[in-house]
């Protein structure tokens, strides 16, 4: 799976990270910015996910980030 | 799906990846894995989330179309998750959110764990898609 990310990403928006799970994962990778909806993020709060991640509660058909300032977005079983 | 595939291009920097990881339309197949053999018990019904899929698909190739994005690379994987227990099937039974698993399913393993030595391995088979584009 990493593999598809083609190597060092830099900064990559992990979209619907759900509990954090896979974050982990890409984190090995990228720093990672996690999105999902407030309703499915850990209700205690950011722990579940590494250092190298943050996370927020944002609509993927609204991002609140700038233009053009990740290196990669993964749908995590999200799309 | 076409909403969020342009917010997430507008979010990727010219020449940025996008991966898209999501279950196939197949159903998820459990497996007993026994000291002699292992055995297809039943699938579990996702078949309500298939449209899903065909949006998502269509969205993709509406982007590729438009000149959005280009597809790099595409596979398929298998996601195992491995139980000890007719109990942590339970567990999993429980955490599913818009998939069906039928009795039949618990009933089969009962019988077939009746009389087996300890060790079988309860598992739970997902195709899953992973896909890679490049944002243009």
């Amino acid at each position: 799976m990493l593999d598809m990310l083609g190597g060092d990403v830099g900064c990559a928006l992990e979209i619907g990270c759900g509990q954090g799970r896979l974050t982990a994962k890409y984190a090995a990778l990228a720093t990672v910015v996690g999105i999902d909806l407030p309703e499915s993020l850990p209700a205690a709060g950011r722990s579940a996910f590494p250092e190298r991640a943050e996370v927020a509660a944002a609509s993927a058909v609204a991002l609140p980030f700038p233009p053009e300032q990740f290196d990669a977005a993964i749908f995590s079983l999200s799309l | 799906m076409v909403h969020a595939l342009s917010e997430a291009r507008r979010a990727l920097k010219p020449g940025g990846r996008l991966i898209d990881l999501r279950p196939t339309m197949r159903n998820r197949r459990v497996e007993l894995a026994l000291s002699s053999a292992t055995l297809f018990i039943g699938e579990i019904d996702s078949s309500i989330t298939f449209s899903d899929h065909v949006v998502a698909n269509e969205a993709l190739d509406a982007a590729l179309r438009a000149g959005e994005f280009r597809l790099e690379h595409q596979t398929t994987f298998h996601y195992l998750s491995d139980l000890d227990t007719l109990a942590d099937l339970r567990d999993f039974q429980a955490g599913l959110r818009r998939s069906v698993m039928p009795e039949s399913i618990f009933e089969r393993i009962e019988a077939l764990l009746a009389g087996e030595p300890a060790g079988a391995l309860i598992r739970v088979r997902r195709e899953m898609l992973i896909a890679r584009y490049r944002r243009i």
